[in-house]
């Protein structure tokens, strides 16, 4: 673990470097640049807002419009974190096959390129908290340790994933299709409070109630949008009985996706 | 100690494509009824490579296409793993495999310094010291700001050229691709790579086709022959004996090509019987050296008195360009021909030719210069280079003894050891 940090602290410079190339290029021609980054996640609220409207979705004591934009910035991070992390070791076949360093930096370059557009998110998130008067509390120190874990479980699957697409360009097709599903799985739409309110306080699936709760929570963002809407709009500490089951899946999937990805990684020059 | 260790490494590709869902179905059924699985054919690119790079040695590799080269300088470089054997590396190595992996079109001159340096594993510190030195070389000063997609290609190669050679490691790949641009920069980019070579003391692996230019600058050559290390040693022997190697290929290839070139035209009156060449020894044979005696003996049979006919020899290129021809209509005593089987022998003591792959041409005429017989391609010949050959000057079609006057002190070349003959 010890010698992993070294390496990669070793590759810092690149990492930096690879992290401005794939900012400055994708934002290079476009005139409203870096904005485009924020406007994603200010879109779906607006169309979830309008959404909610109809259907009535109780966003306790928060205005859903910042609800559901405290959700979506850890949501569209962890989702564009993953697909960039998956797609990054194909992108770069042209360095793959010519010049070696640890591939595992390409992941890592596309994760956290997206913690720059996070960081933008961020200004919207504080003017909307302007807007509803809303004042942060201590507890936003919790904050970089959340997205740290996030972006964890983003390198869990852009590992393997990085690894597989070389071979199979299947993961590439096949990954929008289980993201945008995954989206429905998580607390993106609706708060993380009516899930527990259905299954821990209604019992409404009767003696499954717990276990159906617990499967839920093994999905990492479900505690991650939860904890990051306590932190910032609640002023409460993470919930960490939502965090758990995702937390011990992460820890046990992290080293073992590393590893297929390394033991894949001399394969790459040869098959990308 | 040595600096690279190669110990017994192959490497093998699958030929074909990847397989698809169809095939991999197929063969997990296989594998479930323990038959056997349908395997794609494998190539060796490198098969059992041997040998050790001592530190500061500079090391040429040369062989033909597909020899196994570049393939080597991956498994150097770490970009692909072997498939049995190992290698050990001691020290950072610098590949310029291809220079201009790295370079994004959307960057401009300054992005992409910065990035293609990083990634070549310079330090943000080293760049910022060495940034005034790669734009003034690369002559890009003007349009350092400039997206390097609007770049026309040899700005790119320059650019890439000048952030690549400013490395430092112990050990420095280079790929051929190094000779760029237009006469003037390539001139520059072949002198920062001599001095990159001889001043630095590091250890240094060029592959090229360029067999002067490894001469020139190796202590070592490794002559490649599919995959495996066909010669080891000083570059003057190996690149002779790669020189003479590629020659024999390039003979095969022209004779192949040849044979169905021979254009015959014939009366009637006689018949040709065989046309050979004969070696200094008197054998039968298909090859000089430069400057050997061209001996071709024609057989013909006469069917009908030809009286003081005229006999022409000559020689020409693959491309018909008639070199030689010589005519017994100079001979004012020539015999007749009678009906019969005769035998001709034309002699040039000394045959001033280049190395390359010729042709024998033969005519007959009756006394009022009427065609009896032509033909050309009628016999392919090789002239074989000598021992000097290769350090002489290229673009020649005339091999000529030479003299020389260097400030009045007479020279002559070396007399060129004839090449042995057994090879062909």
């Amino acid at each position: 673990m010890l010698r992993i940090a070294r390496n990669l602290y070793e590759y810092r410079e690149l990492v930096a470097e690879l992290t401005r190339k794939d900012i400055t290029v994708r934002y290079k021609q476009a005139y409203l640049g870096i904005a485009w980054a924020v406007l994603r996640p200010l879109a779906l609220m607006l169309i979830f807002t309008l959404v909610k409207s109809f259907v009535g979705i109780d966003s306790g004591s928060i205005p859903y419009p910042i609800l559901t934009f405290a959700a979506l910035m850890p949501w569209v991070f962890f989702q564009d974190a993953t697909s960039e992390g998956i797609a990054s070791v194909v992108r770069n076949s042209a360095l793959v096959r010519k010049i070696y360093f640890p591939r595992e930096i390409f992941p890592l370059t596309a994760v956290t390129t997206k913690l720059v557009e996070f960081g933008i998110s961020a200004f919207i998130l504080a003017g909307l908290m302007v807007w509803y008067q809303m004042a942060p509390t201590i507890h936003i120190v919790w904050v970089p340790l959340i997205i740290l874990y996030t972006l964890l479980v983003s390198m869990t699957i852009a590992l393997v994933g990085a690894a597989i697409n070389v071979s199979y360009r299947d993961i590439g097709a096949a990954l929008p299709i289980i993201l945008s599903l995954l989206m429905y799985a998580s607390p993106v739409i609706y708060p993380l409070q009516l899930v527990k309110d259905k299954l821990l306080t209604q019992q409404a699936a009767g003696e499954w109630s717990d276990l159906f709760y617990t499967l839920y929570t093994l999905n990492p963002l479900a505690g991650i949008i939860d904890s990051f809407q306590n932190v910032v709009l609640r002023g409460q500490p993470p919930d960490f009985s939502s965090m758990l089951p995702g937390m011990v899946m992460t820890v046990i999937l992290l080293p073992l996706s590393y590893r297929f990805f390394k033991s894949e990684e001399a394969y790459f020059a040869d098959v990308i | 100690m040595s600096i690279i260790e190669v110990n017994h490494v192959s490497k093998e590709y699958r030929l074909g494509t990847l397989t698809n869902l169809k095939d991999s179905v197929k063969n997990m059924a296989r594998r479930l009824r323990r038959q056997a699985v349908l395997q794609r054919t494998a190539f060796k690119a490198l098969d059992d490579m041997d040998f050790s790079i001592d530190q500061g040695e500079v090391v040429g590799i040369i062989g033909n296409n597909g020899a196994g080269k570049s393939t080597l300088l991956k498994l150097l470089a770490n970009v692909t793993t072997p498939s049995s054997g190992s290698i050990a590396v001691r020290g950072k190595v610098a590949p310029l495999i291809e220079v201009g992996a790295g370079l994004i079109p959307d960057l401009t001159g300054r992005e992409n310094i910065s990035l293609n340096a990083t990634i070549l594993g310079i330090s943000r510190k080293d760049i910022a010291r060495k940034f005034d030195e790669i734009v003034s070389f690369s002559e890009l000063e003007d349009f350092i700001d400039t997206p390097i997609k609007r770049y026309s290609s040899g700005m790119k190669i320059r650019l890439a050229f000048a952030i690549a050679t400013s490395v430092d490691a112990e050990i420095l790949i280079i790929d051929e691709v190094l000779a760029v641009g237009d006469l003037a920069f390539q001139r520059k980019c072949f002198e920062r790579m001599e001095s990159l070579i001889k001043h630095s003391g590091n250890t240094v692996l060029i592959v090229s086709h360029n067999i002067r230019q490894i001469e020139r600058m190796c202590s070592r050559v490794l002559l490649l022959d599919q995959g495996k290390v066909a010669a080891d040693g000083l570059p003057l022997e190996v690149a002779d004996l790669f020189y003479r190697r590629s020659n024999e290929i390039i003979t095969a290839n022209h004779k192949k090509a040849m044979q169905d070139k021979v254009h015959k035209y014939s009366s009637g009156e006689i018949e040709l019987l065989t046309v050979d060449l004969i070696n200094e020894q008197g054998q039968i044979s298909d090859s000089l050296s430069s400057g050997g005696t061209l001996k071709v003996r024609v057989k013909f049979k006469v069917n009908q008195v030809l009286q003081r006919p005229e006999i022409v020899v000559g020689t020409h290129t693959t491309d018909f360009f008639y070199l030689s021809a010589s005519s017994t209509a100079l001979i004012e005593d020539r015999p007749d021909l009678d009906i019969g089987t005769h035998e001709v022998e034309y002699i040039v003591p000394s045959f001033p030719l280049v190395a390359g792959t010729y042709c024998v041409r033969f005519a007959i005429f009756d006394q009022h210069q009427r065609k009896v017989f032509t033909g050309e391609t009628l016999k392919i010949f090789t002239v074989l280079p000598s021992s000097t050959d290769i350090r002489d000057a290229p673009m020649r079609r005339l091999y000529l003894p030479t003299q020389w006057l260097l400030d009045g002190v007479p020279h002559s070349s070396p007399v060129a050891a004839p090449a042995e003959i057994a090879g062909s």
